[in-house]
């Protein structure tokens, strides 16, 4: 029963976990004090010999508190549902988690919600292949219209719609949008490896000459 | 005849920047539109200083981990091409005694992809689960078919450590194309009787209640602005 009070609490304070998690996107410096200690130490024995060998240990230590840093984001937020129903001849009680049907249905047929049927779906979210290709970067495209065509380099690449999320090999590359009746968008973007870059395209509509035409006209 | 001698000098003073590649920025209609801005000897000049966030949302590479970044735009007069080249610029904090020249992009480039290179990339990914069961079983001691349900919750948190490099821009190729955006957003140099604008890139970082004086040389004259 504790366990599970102990549970439920950690289950609402989660979402308070989460939101200090987030502002950890950005990026923070870590520096480790062993090995800053380490360094510190050492430079403590260089300094002892000639001014010129202090200076270079200064630098080395900046070097070594650069090679230090660490940088958190938070990754995929996962939230899983999951009901099950038994019916078997015996029952085990577990002590820690409630009770179990260990019988016809256990383990074949429970199904936890975070390790049955998305279990897959984590595991490729925990080695981190979900989340960033290595060698390329991530261009997330909104367009109005969604219909808008979409080029890269000059090459059609497909409609906006189709192309909400692509993974480019880091570059520089002209990106340009269009759709009939409106005005075309041009950017040039760079892509970094692992990197995401959003990019809003909102085509303005052309202006119709017999429209502003008819405009001017006042009576 | 006559008419064509001016335009092919014009040709002539726009090609190396033309051909040099970097496009550098649109220059705001007039010097004034800039938070300083100067004139001397018919060279008007405008500069401002970016901001963090600015640098951020201006440029794919982290520029911010090496580098202060200021705008500049130059106005030639259109009878007098204007060379324009980073050597003729320098920032120094006001009050100092040194001052900084602008780094080229390929050496900005380096210094973001050397400091990416040492980065760890820490991804943490929390996951919470709660279900429901139910179900009949047949109680060993009494025999009798007995129904039970209950409710499940958990919780986990996965981090994953990556290794050195694993960072944004931390590869060759992304060294590549830092340099590239730095360069094609950086201020052209060459000779021009247009007005040009573009990025400057000095490595130092800013710090609070210190002032900025950015220093150009145009036409041998120096020119001092203050960068707000």
């Amino acid at each position: 029963m504790a366990a599970r009070v102990l549970l439920l609490i950690i289950l609402l304070t989660s979402p308070a976990m989460l939101l200090c998690a987030i502002p950890q996107q950005a990026s923070t410096a870590i520096q480790q004090d062993s090995a800053a200690s380490a360094v510190s130490g050492w430079s403590k024995q260089a300094g002892e010999q000639a001014p010129a060998a202090a200076k270079t240990d200064d630098k080395v230590q900046k070097d070594a508190k650069s090679l230090q840093k660490i940088h958190v984001r938070l990754g995929t937020v996962s939230f899983g549902l999951g009901y099950s129903y038994f019916s078997g001849p015996y029952y085990y009680q577990y002590p820690m988690f409630g009770f179990y049907p260990y019988g016809l249905t256990h383990p074949a047929l429970f199904c936890d919600p975070l390790w049955c049927a998305p279990a897959s779906l984590l595991g490729s979210v925990y080695s981190g292949s979900l989340a960033y290709a290595a060698d390329k970067g991530e261009v997330r495209l909104t367009a109005d219209p969604k219909t808008a065509e979409v080029y890269i380099d000059g090459a059609y690449a497909g409609t906006a719609d189709h192309l909400k999320t692509m993974w480019l090999d880091s570059g520089a590359y002209d990106l340009s949008v269009s759709a009939m009746g409106r005005k075309e968008f041009h950017q040039r973007i760079y892509v970094l490896s692992r990197k995401s870059l959003k990019i809003l395209a909102r085509l303005e509509p052309e202006k119709a000459p017999d429209a502003t035409g008819e405009a001017e006209v006042k009576p | 005849m006559n008419r064509k001698i001016p335009l092919g000098l014009v040709l002539l003073a726009v090609a190396p920047l033309v051909a040099s590649g970097p496009r550098g920025t649109v220059p705001k209609p007039a010097a004034n539109r800039y938070p300083s801005h100067a004139e001397k000897d018919s060279v008007s000049v405008g500069a401002a200083l970016l901001t963090s966030d600015e640098v951020r949302k201006t440029f794919v590479s982290e520029v911010n981990r090496c580098c202060v970044v200021v705008e500049v735009a130059l106005y030639p007069s259109k009878d007098k091409p204007q060379p324009v080249s980073l050597d003729d610029f320098a920032v120094r904090v006001m009050g100092s005694e040194t001052a900084v020249k602008p780094s080229s992009a390929k050496v900005v480039a380096a210094s973001i992809q050397k400091s990416a290179e040492s980065q760890r990339d820490v991804t943490v990914s929390p996951s919470v689960g709660v279900g429901h069961e139910s179900g009949t079983y047949v109680d060993p001691v009494t025999g009798a078919r007995t129904s039970r349900h209950g409710t499940y919750t958990e919780v986990g948190v996965a981090v994953g450590i990556g290794e050195p490099g694993s960072y944004p821009g931390s590869s060759e190729r992304d060294r590549d194309t830092m340099q590239t955006e730095l360069s094609e957003k950086g201020l052209p140099e060459g000779t021009t009787s247009a007005p040009v604008a573009g990025y400057l890139y000095f490595p130092l970082t800013k710090k609070k209640n210190t002032t900025l004086q950015l220093e150009c040389v145009l036409n041998g004259n120096k020119v001092v602005l203050t960068l707000p």
